[in-house]
């Protein structure tokens, strides 16, 4: 493996009756766009805690940057990486942009007072999710599209290289799935961000990603760009699925048509 | 709702909350078997003569002082509870803590043993504490609030049948002022006791000060707070043993007054208008004060002649609260 990057060497998650990644290794693209994609219960939830330091390894390792992530000192890994979790709950009554600026934490000394620094970057993550408008409105108040873009301002506002995500498109329509991840991946063009997402939906997966990694109910199927991951016979053997592989006549990208 | 409007709402909040605590110590100063007024109470204050400032110096002012400091340590301990298990029932007297504080004040007394009240309370809610946690635990790691809660209903139970066994078996008038001092009782403070609460409470303030921005990561859950650099399981048992102390601090001078914990969060972030923990803290310092404050002065003087102990007053006061409380979770299917 590299030294750059996030990477996993001979990386195992689970207990020993239940082991959900068996020696995985390998290396997310760094400024890119991944998507983590497979069927329920694969595990890809999962990897993406053990990413994120969320899950202990059973054996392997996760590295950033060379480093074990495991022994890298907690405020330094959230000043390198962030990560939403699947379905946050806000506390009754918080605002967004009380919520926003929560995101500063790691990079506030314990008794440093709020600095111009983190209100111009609170005030750009409000803005880059669309909802300067709304700062000052209670969370519960918003629909399930701008809340979760507060959510997503939460973690821009930690100003990470790396960002990950746990199904950010959940509960939302098409129009609000489209909007979520068109930010994010305008996040990565704009600032370099590796962006790191479990998503549900394939075509949209291929639409917006740089990078595929495809698990299947027995571990990795296949990893690399759209163009080499999707293809029937990955398909066939990761979700059990028939289907179409035909250029997105948009994107001309693959598109999957199952039948 | 514009930003220079709610910031104005905040502000008018923060007046009134602060102006009934001022309200409260002034009617505490005044009202008893004499009436002094605030003229007297000023004069007093200045020449340091007169009855106002017998009242301030001796009568009334140390009790209505530890009065402040009990319903603020009280009112904050509360606060972080709720805050930490989200649910407006988690409070160190609701959850037995402050029982076992009192508890093992009771145990010090009767066994004579030469340990200062506040350590004794300290330990018993840290047992108390121990204890919940203990019997609640269940091997996925996640308990439910609700059971944490039932559970320290019961040692709350616990811990008072045994102080009351300890009480039976103590000589006649030490078994009275203990049953008083059980009951949450504010009359005769002195100065000691101020200096305690306020010694105490202020150097546990500024501990839990320094948790405050652990405490408003946990707020969005263990994941986002982990992801946000806080060490999630050091600073949950960093504020729950800050939580604790603070109740037995105010336990060590005024007793197990019961609800003034539960309630002065609710309505300090009520009537503050305020959300963030550190806000929410405050307020229910504020508001704790200004329940235990009010309830001294109407144990005081709702029966002529008769002195009640506060923890009568707060117990109908909050014992309704509680009720309403407990059919909202049933409403809510919770219970």
């Amino acid at each position: 493996m590299t030294g750059n990057g996030l990477t996993t060497t001979s990386l195992t998650l689970g207990y020993r009756e239940r082991v959900v990644i068996r020696e995985l290794s390998i290396a997310v693209p760094d400024q890119r766009v991944t998507s983590i994609l497979g069927p329920n219960g694969c595990g890809k939830s999962t990897f993406l805690k053990a990413l994120a330091r969320l899950i202990a390894p059973a054996s392997g390792h996760v590295r950033l940057s060379g480093h074990d992530i495991g022994e890298i000192d907690t405020r330094t890994l959230a000043r390198r990486l962030s990560i939403l979790p699947q379905s946050p709950k806000a506390p009754e009554g918080i605002t967004v942009s009380d919520l926003v600026r929560r995101g500063r934490t790691p990079w506030r000394g314990l008794l440093a007072p709020w600095s111009e620094e983190d209100a111009a970057i609170c005030a750009q993550a409000l803005e880059q999710v669309g909802l300067s408008d709304l700062a000052e409105r209670p969370i519960d108040e918003l629909s399930g599209g701008q809340r979760q873009r507060a959510w997503i301002a939460l973690v821009l506002a930690q100003n990470t290289p790396y960002l990950l995500l746990d199904e950010p498109t959940t509960w939302l329509d098409l129009t609000h799935q489209l909007e979520v991840l068109s930010l994010l991946q305008k996040r990565n063009r704009d600032h370099g961000t590796t962006v790191i997402t479990v998503l549900h939906d394939l075509n949209l997966a291929v639409r917006f990603s740089d990078h595929l990694v495809l698990f299947g109910g027995n571990g990795l199927v296949a990893e690399g760009t759209p163009e080499v991951v999707i293809t029937p016979d990955n398909l066939q053997a990761a979700f059990g699925l028939k289907a179409l592989v035909m250029p997105d006549p948009l994107t001309g990208r693959p598109m999957i048509v199952p039948y | 709702m514009s930003d220079e409007g709610s910031a104005r709402k905040v502000v008018g909040g923060w007046l009134l909350l602060g102006g009934l605590l001022a309200v409260a110590i002034l009617l505490s100063l005044m009202v008893g078997q004499i009436m002094i007024t605030p003229a007297e109470l000023l004069r007093g204050l200045m020449t340091g003569t007169g009855p106002g400032s017998l009242t301030l110096r001796v009568l009334r002012g140390p009790s209505t002082l530890t009065a402040v400091g009990a319903g603020a340590v009280l009112g904050v301990s509360g606060a972080i509870f709720q805050i930490l298990l989200r649910n407006p029932l988690a409070a160190p007297d609701v959850m037995g803590f402050m029982s076992g504080a009192g508890c093992a004040v009771v145990a010090g007394v009767a066994f004579g043993l030469l340990i200062p009240l506040p350590i004794l309370a300290a330990m018993g809610g840290l047992v108390a504490a121990l204890l919940v946690a203990g019997l609640a635990f269940h091997r996925s790691g996640r308990q439910s609030p609700l059971t944490l809660i039932l559970v320290g209903i019961g040692i709350g139970f616990f811990a008072s049948a045994v102080s009351s066994f300890l009480v039976l078996r103590m000589p006649p008038q030490e078994a009275a002022d203990a049953q008083r001092w059980l009951a949450g009782s504010l009359t005769a403070r002195n100065w000691g006791h101020v200096l305690q609460v306020f010694g105490l409470g202020a150097l546990l303030f500024v501990v839990l000060a320094l948790q405050v921005r652990a405490m408003a990561l946990l707020e969005l859950g263990d994941e986002l707070a982990a992801g946000l650099g806080a060490h999630v399981e050091r600073a949950r048992y960093g504020l729950i043993c800050t939580g604790v102390l603070l109740a037995a601090v105010g336990v060590a001078v005024a007793g197990p007054v019961p609800f003034v914990a539960m309630m002065a969060g609710p309505l300090g972030m009520r009537i503050a208008g305020v959300r963030h923990p550190a806000s929410r803290l405050t307020a229910a310092a504020i508001a704790g004060a200004t329940i235990t404050v009010l309830a001294e002065v109407i144990s005081r003087s709702a029966i002529p002649g008769l002195q009640l102990p506060v923890g009568v007053m707060t117990g109908i006061m909050g014992a309704p609260y509680l009720l309403w409380l407990l059919w909202k979770e049933v409403e809510a299917g919770e219970l």
